[in-house]
């Protein structure tokens, strides 16, 4: 396998990935710590903050001209959900060697650069840059108030709000503005430390470069040396971890200025048995995986309501969120279609072909992880997070043994949460 | 076959121009388990008139019909549907249609050949019949819909409204829910007849592949078809001023968006790699994440992230833009500008041309990671008769002077434009 991983200290892994198949090394670090209302709007903004300089290089334009002067190298990083984590990822990419038209040494530079970013920020009198924290407040005021922007993605959103509303998932990944308007510097430093003493750490590498340099790298990196071992705080969450008590679907019904409708429906999956999530993997293919799907050929391809009709499976919480664009005044033939498909499935009113196409789909979708960086990334990420190891060819494997027995077993469990539908 | 080399990446490509006119690229990619194809017509939304090469008739045809023919394709006689099929496969089937092709691809790991059998036979076998032309009109109608609601593509057709009259380019791919209303199988076959003849057609595969093993599998899955002349198409006259220099709208956004653009004449000499490769750099000097002014405009909190930038053009049409989101769009518009016109008073900076310089060449080596990507771009670049490798090879033909004098020649005040979508009062 051309994954490894080993700990550097407690509560720090380095992944390694050895490729042949990019012109590009991809270097990563994740920081992991439990979704909390208190520290959402923190992990956002310090995120935030770090990226506009480290103590070596103080400022964002000569983070930006460092890069680019190294052929383009780019950094990049966030805050993601995985669960009821949070996580902070920052990312840095470079060309390979062989494609430089010249020969330097920018892998060592480009570690040390992201390693600083991370580790080795930028400090005036015991806090973070007080231009920067007052300048990334304003900024990241603007990206909460953006969830609007982009009408199926804040249908989305609000629906898992909804969802899981007052639990950990159902806090938005950016925060919130009450939040975010008390925070000072010295209050955002004083996290950072804690936070960086603490937290989960996840530094990846794919690539060409050979192990040995690697690990030179790795060991000779100040930023790196200079972390302490800790034992991470962070959740573990898996198929066997969630359980949604199951009651009456709710009804969320919210009005904008648009011209489609957003249908989002939230199902919990009330099974915990170990491995479920290959049985979930195949029901949310043969529901709304793709152009086979139950979803695509009846609402959009059968009754013509819909462009967009799909279904997603979020293992870590054991759900799955359907999403339909459709015509405002189609909500009730539109949300009846789709109720049907769900009762189709538990009726085991669906073909063994049905299956063998989810299958194949699921499958190919295995065999893509490894042809892109950050994806491969990802997938080993997740793993990490869920506590469960699965190589790729295992998972293939236990997907390949889903039957339709297990597919029909598993639709009895599933129920509607929550039915969120945004109209004008 | 003919070979293309590009040493810098160490990539090449196979070409081949069968008797019946199709244009045939592979470019093998040993290392990588996925597999891409690419098929595509030079039909796009922008060739909405055009003598028929048999019968000479004159078709003007209603907006969204390449699109709504690329919908139409799938749905096979026995009443089946290739979508499904190659999905069936594990296979990642699609289409698209922009201004000016039409494209269906798939990619997948396994079973390539059935999927290029599927995929061959499907495009060769157009079936479209009034139940189920009537039936996509919902479908499609969503798909406006979504659009509509789409404050990125709003922003982007008012700018080319601002920026052209009549040049086709304007018109939404997609069509109008009026305008799709006219469409019948008719219409279709005869856009079909025309555009989808191997003459107008280029496809392009990247994966794993034995080059001439795979053009012998292509030709075997093409069926025979008479030849026929060159496609007349009728484009409006050429536009040398811009249609209007603004046009703001109100929408359900956060923040205001604005785009602006600069009209070029159309882009189609010898040296449109070297010219586009040139507006890139400046474009990087101009507002790249290591400018002067990106630096500026987000310290005072005008900008949040680095606006995108790009130069779009073909034989019709060109025009390079510029997009961001801000609380203040004419401030940034106003600083952009100035910026603009200070860079063609002096001299570029060394120091800054070296650096966009460098990372343009990375961002050109990357797009070699995927082999979508690599496939996608060829297509893309074929139908403008580019070799994609140019941006790679000609790269250091791009001086600072040539950049200086395309700076002055492009950048112009008179031909600037102005899209903004802010929120609802």
């Amino acid at each position: 396998m051309n994954y490894q991983k080993q700990e550097i200290k407690q509560g720090i892994t380095l992944h390694e990935i050895y490729t042949q198949k990019y012109k590009t090394n991809l270097s990563a670090i994740f920081l992991a710590t439990p979704l909390k209302k208190e520290n959402v709007t923190l992990n956002a903004l310090l995120t935030a903050v770090l990226r506009r300089g480290s103590k070596n290089i103080p400022s964002q334009d000569l983070i930006s001209q460092k890069l680019e002067m190294m052929y383009g190298a780019s950094f990049d990083c966030g805050v993601e959900k995985t669960g009821d984590n949070h996580i902070i990822k920052f990312y840095l990419e470079t060309l390979s060697e062989e494609f430089l038209p010249s020969s330097e040494d920018i892998l060592k530079e480009a570690i040390e650069i992201l390693t600083d970013i991370v580790f080795n920020p930028l400090i005036e009198e015991n806090s973070f840059k007080k231009e920067y924290v007052e300048g990334e407040k304003q900024n990241l005021k603007q990206i909460i108030q953006a969830k609007i922007d982009n009408k199926a993605k804040y249908a989305y959103d609000r629906c898992i709000e909804e969802m899981f509303k007052n639990k950990p998932y159902g806090l938005y990944k950016y925060g919130y503005i009450e939040d975010l308007e008390k925070i000072t510097p010295e209050q955002l430093y004083n996290y950072y430390k804690d936070l960086i003493n603490n937290c989960k750490i996840d530094i990846f590498y794919s690539g060409t470069v050979n192990k040995d340099k690697l690990k030179e790298i790795i060991e000779k990196n100040e930023n790196i040396q200079k972390l302490d071992s800790r034992k991470p705080e962070y959740v573990i969450n898996n198929e066997t971890t969630e359980l949604v008590e199951q009651k009456e679907p709710k009804i969320v019904n919210e009005s904008m200025q648009i011209l489609q409708g957003k249908l989002v429906l939230g199902l919990n999956i009330n099974e915990t048995a170990e491995n479920s999530r290959f049985m979930a993997s195949v029901y949310n293919a043969i529901l709304g995986g793709g152009a086979n799907s139950k979803l695509f050929q009846n609402v959009r391809e059968k009754q013509s309501l819909a462009y967009t009709a799909s279904s997603r499976y979020i293992r870590a919480k054991n759900c799955i969120f359907i999403n339909c664009g459709i015509e405002i005044q189609n909500y009730e033939k539109a949300l009846n279609t789709i109720k049907e498909q769900l009762e189709d499935i538990k009726n085991e009113n669906f073909t063994q072909q049905d299956i063998d196409n989810s299958k194949e789909l699921i499958l190919a979708s295995v065999e893509a992880i490894t042809e892109e960086q950050d994806t491969e990334i990802t997938y080993y990420y997740g793993q990490e997070l869920a506590d469960r190891f699965v190589s790729l060819e295992e998972y293939m494997n236990k997907i390949k043994t889903v039957t339709k027995e297990q597919v029909v077993n598993l639709a009895q469990t599933v129920n509607i949460n929550t039915i969120y539908f945004l109209k004008d | 076959m003919k070979i293309i080399e590009s040493s810098k990446i160490k990539e090449k490509a196979y070409i081949e121009k069968l008797e019946n006119g199709l244009n045939i690229i592979i470019i093998p990619k040993p290392h990588t388990k996925k597999k891409y194809v690419i098929w595509g017509t030079h039909f796009g939304s922008i060739d909405n008139r055009f003598i028929m090469p048999k019968t000479r008739e004159e078709v003007f045809i209603p907006d969204g019909v390449a699109h709504f023919l690329e919908h139409k394709m799938f749905e096979q006689p026995n009443g089946t549907n290739s979508l499904d099929t190659l999905m069936a496969l594990g296979i990642d089937a699609n289409a698209y249609t922009t201004n000016d092709h039409t494209a269906y691809l798939f990619e997948c790991t396994e079973h390539f050949e059935e999927g290029l059998d599927e995929l061959m036979n499907y495009v060769q076998h157009p079936y479209f019949t009034d139940e189920n032309v009537e039936k996509e009109k919902g479908i499609i109608g969503q798909e406006i819909k979504m659009y509509d609601d789409d404050p990125g593509w709003q922003l982007y057709m008012n700018a080319l409204d601002c920026m052209y009259k009549e040049n086709p380019i304007k018109i939404d791919i997609a069509g109008t829910i009026e305008s799709i209303n006219k469409i019948n199988p008719d219409i279709l076959y005869k856009c079909y007849n025309t555009f989808y003849h191997p003459s107008n057609m280029t496809m392009v595969v990247c994966g794993n592949f034995e080059p001439q093993k795979l053009l012998e599998k292509i030709k075997k899955y093409l069926e025979p078809k008479e030849n026929q002349g060159d496609i007349k198409r009728i484009y409006t006259s050429k536009e040398e001023k811009i249609n209007k220099s603004e046009k703001i709208v109100q929408m359900e956004v956060s923040t205001p968006i604005f785009m602006m653009g600069y009209k070029d004449v159309e882009n189609n000499q010898e040296s449109k790699v070297k010219k586009h490769i040139a507006i890139e750099i400046i474009l990087n000097m101009l507002i790249g994440k290591s400018s002067k002014l990106y630096k500026e405009l987000y310290e005072e909190g005008l900008l949040v992230t680095q606006p995108d930038f790009d130069y779009e053009f073909n034989t019709q049409y060109a025009h390079i833009l510029i997009s961001g989101t801000t609380k203040n769009p004419k401030k940034v518009v106003e600083k952009i500008t100035q910026k603009a016109e200070l860079m063609k008073q002096k001299d570029l900076c060394k120091e800054e041309f070296e650096r966009a310089r460098k990372k343009l060449y990375g961002d050109y080596v990357i797009e070699y990671n995927s082999v979508a990507n690599i496939a996608r771009m060829f297509l893309a670049d074929s139908m403008k008769q580019i070799n994609s490798f140019d941006y790679i090879e000609e790269f250091d033909t791009v001086t600072k002077e040539y950049t200086q004098n395309i700076l002055k020649e492009v950048f112009k005040k008179e031909n600037q434009i102005l899209s903004i979508v802010e929120p609802n009062k």
